[in-house]
């Protein structure tokens, strides 16, 4: 059986939020919900790696970029956290993945 | 410009350009009187729309300022919540029907220019009513009302479930099966009102009601409403559709003879009166003549005139407040959900024996 | 013309005839009452303050008064009405004046949407406007009533409103509301400056008001920079210690206490980072009002 492919996760397109960044510490605000969102350390990193993928990029690929960042291993926790963070956004409308 | 109430009001809807020689005083009164009709937000964006904003006086013009400020806050709030709610009603395959306010926005109607929001409304079968309500609760929604009382009078003497309360977003929503209560005498049945709703152009299962019934509905609602201050607002509603619809030549007969088919013959009959005695609405005089079927007797129409007066000049509490999303705390995010405020503000929660019970009886969208 | 050159009985009449048009900061209140709580209260703490003549546009028209009809001998009690509006419950008469007060705050907060308004304190020194934001109970009308006569301006004690196109804050300053040992303390503070009578048993315990100063009110059209935005929080034997707090969280906290973030959307997001942008931010903690206010002079240096 081969593993389905991984989809691309997507932030919103640019006109639907807003960002900035203090001191490492990024704040985002989604037009389309009227939220406003403060987000950790990790979630900061993942996303700032989404806002400059222009074509996306998929779970690994962002686990794999960060990791190289950050010096952190990319093990299989890493990456569990970084697919986290990913669910935790589309929850809260800041990125989704494709549509399989 | 006299500072009565009739003559405020004409002029701020149908003729803006009017107020521009208002005196201070004036734009006092009219800038109160409005925000009392719940009709501030109504008033500034004729204005804007009229390009007559800059030759408002700066202190007036502030409070207009405002109004629109929060009128288009409201406006967002309320399409968010309309796609949010498709979800929940898909699922058991009913058709998400809008009513009143949330209908006139994303239909694009000119009703909806300048419109304060506040609950969302929506018409649904009767027998799919405990389905949707199901669905509803199980996108977050809960049942406001606890008390068994007020469940029975809403349930079994009004017309709807009791209002829904979503619990992260807090938005409000009525749920209604029928138009008027159960124990009204005039009985409009609500199987013709779903079988003659339209689509909105580009909206997957979004329906309002059609023009014709969306008339009544109005017309109806405000002779039915025990909160007569929302009143003059309604009749602004009121006066906005028939302009817009009345367009259309065959609209008038049509009308005329929906209303005697859905029972709603005296309602329109009271709505077409007070829409041109106060707003001028222009009404063909046939469609007048059909309509005068619906008319009581001399003493229904001395009555309806006195409550009517009351209702030109609210005094009632302040308008309903309106819900929208909160914040709320993400797991490992800090993600922040700002509520828009009620008009009684979280900053008094030191001292709520403060504030004034809020009474959120239907029928105030 | 200000308040003080009308005599008493003529500011009596006046507020129980055609009304009082009380100007602050930016807005105009027509003010009913024929309660003497309201009357002595206007009269001690709003000396200074310009009033207008008919002819003029009041933002807000508000009475406290009692009811009107028979319950007005079975009720001694008062009313607060505002355009149609009863926002509160009725309250003692002598209640009458805090009641007052609440309600400008409630008008304010409910309707000057042409700002960004938020629940904190502001006063200015050097240039640069200092924005203590802040839920009830956290020490931060004491605090600013400290700094106020520790050299500082009064921008407001309660409602910050921010111009939205300039990001700068727009003064409202009105009497600083002192609560249960604050009356005491301040008075201690600053002897001699004007603190109304207090009242007793409202929800928010023993309740008094203490005048702006002149300066002030004198410069109440004149608006600041953000500069420093400090979460206050009192409590008894802490030493003065301001903690810098990341701009970033700042802002969220500075959203927290707004009371209308929301409804400005993408544009109030905009509008505050562009305040926070010019801010240092800082949480602060203490328990001695001198040794605070010497720490914000220094800052303020």
């Amino acid at each position: 059986m081969f593993p389905s492919p991984q989809p691309r996760w997507h932030a919103l397109p640019s006109d639907a939020f807003a960002w900035r960044e203090w001191d490492g510490e990024i704040v985002v605000f989604n037009q389309k919900t009227g939220s406003t969102h403060l987000l950790g350390d990790l979630a900061g990193e993942v996303f700032r790696h989404l806002v400059a993928a222009d074509r996306g990029a998929t779970v690994d690929a962002l686990a794999a970029g960060l990791a190289d960042d950050s010096v952190a291993p990319c093990d299989e926790a890493w990456t569990r956290s970084v697919a986290e963070v990913l669910s935790e956004f589309a929850r809260l409308g800041l990125a989704q993945p494709d549509t399989p | 410009m006299s500072t009565a109430p009739v003559p405020w009001i004409k002029a701020a809807l149908q003729s803006p350009q009017d107020l521009v020689a208002c005196t201070l005083p004036q734009w006092e009164h009219l800038i109160h009187q409005a925000r009392r009709a719940n009709l501030l937000s109504r008033v500034a964006e004729n204005l804007r729309e009229h390009g007559l904003m800059p030759r408002v006086p700066p202190s007036p013009r502030a409070h207009l300022a405002a109004a629109l400020v929060m009128a288009g806050a409201q406006k967002e709030a309320v399409e968010r919540e309309v796609a949010l709610l498709r979800t929940p009603l898909a699922k058991v395959d009913v058709d998400l029907v809008l009513l009143k306010g949330a209908a006139y926005l994303i239909a694009g109607l000119p009703a909806a220019r300048g419109r304060v929001f506040s609950d969302i409304d929506i018409l649904v079968p009767r027998h799919k009513l405990a389905v949707v309500e199901g669905a509803l609760m199980l996108d977050g929604w809960s049942t406001t009302h606890h008390n068994p009382y007020d469940q029975r009078y809403y349930r079994q003497w009004m017309h709807e479930l009791p209002p829904l309360q979503h619990n992260a977003r807090r938005t409000v929503l009525d749920v209604h099966h029928a138009i008027l209560p159960l124990t009204a005498r005039l009985k409009p049945d609500s199987t013709k009102l779903l079988a003659a709703s339209q689509p909105i152009a580009g909206e997957d299962r979004l329906r309002v009601l059609c023009p014709t019934d969306m008339v009544l509905h109005s017309a109806t609602h405000l002779f039915h409403n025990e909160d007569l201050s929302q009143g003059l607002r309604d009749l602004a509603d009121l006066d906005s559709l028939l302009r817009h619809f009345g367009q259309e030549p065959s609209f008038w007969d049509a009308l005329t003879h929906r209303a005697v088919e859905l029972d709603l013959a005296r309602p329109l009959y009271y709505g077409l009166r007070y829409a041109t005695r106060v707003l001028g609405t222009p009404v063909p005089a046939e469609a007048r003549r059909q309509a005068d079927m619906g008319r009581p007797s001399r003493l229904g129409i001395r009555l309806m005139d006195a409550l009517y007066d009351r209702a030109l000049q609210p005094v009632a509490p302040g308008g309903v407040g309106s819900r929208t999303p909160l914040s709320r705390q993400a797991l490992y995010m800090r993600a922040h959900w700002l509520r828009m405020p009620p008009l009684l503000l979280a900053w008094h929660l030191s001292a709520k024996a403060l504030r004034r019970e809020e009474n959120p009886r239907p029928g105030a969208a | 013309m200000i308040v003080a050159d009308l005599s008493y009985r003529e500011l009596e009449q006046r507020l129980a005839g055609p009304g009082l048009r009380l100007r602050t900061g930016p807005l105009v209140s027509l003010i009913r009452s024929r309660l003497p709580a309201v009357v002595r209260g206007i009269s001690l703490l709003y000396a200074e303050y310009p009033t207008d003549d008919a002819g003029g546009f009041a933002d807000f028209r508000v009475q406290v008064d009692r009811p009107r009809n028979l319950r007005r001998w079975l009720q001694p009690q008062a009313h607060f009405f505002s355009d149609g509006s009863v926002p509160f419950k009725p309250l003692p008469l002598d209640q009458a004046f805090p009641m007052l007060e609440w309600g400008l705050n409630w008008c304010v907060s409910s309707h000057c949407h042409q700002y960004l308004m938020f629940h904190a304190a502001v006063v200015e020194k050097s240039g640069r406007a200092l924005i203590l934001p802040a839920p009830p109970g956290s020490g931060k009308s004491t605090l600013c009533a400290g700094l106020v006569n520790r050299g500082w301006r009064l921008l407001s004690d309660e409602l910050a409103l921010i111009e939205t196109g300039s990001g700068r804050v727009v003064p409202l300053p009105r009497p600083v509301s002192l609560k249960n040992a604050s009356i005491d303390v301040i008075r201690v503070f600053a002897p001699g400056v004007a603190i109304s009578r207090p009242v007793h048993d409202t929800a928010k315990g023993s309740v008094a008001h203490m005048r702006a100063p002149s300066d002030s009110v004198g410069r109440a059209l004149e608006t600041a920079r953000p500069g420093w935005i400090v979460i206050p929080r009192y409590e008894a034997g802490l030493a003065a210690a301001l903690i810098p707090l990341s701009r970033a969280r700042g802002l969220m906290r500075m959203a927290d206490n707004a009371f209308n973030y929301s409804v400005h959307g993408r544009g109030g997001y905009q509008v505050l980072a562009q305040i926070i942008d010019q801010c240092s931010c800082y949480e602060f903690g203490y328990g001695d009002l001198e040794e605070a206010a010497a720490v914000f002079n220094d800052l303020a240096a």
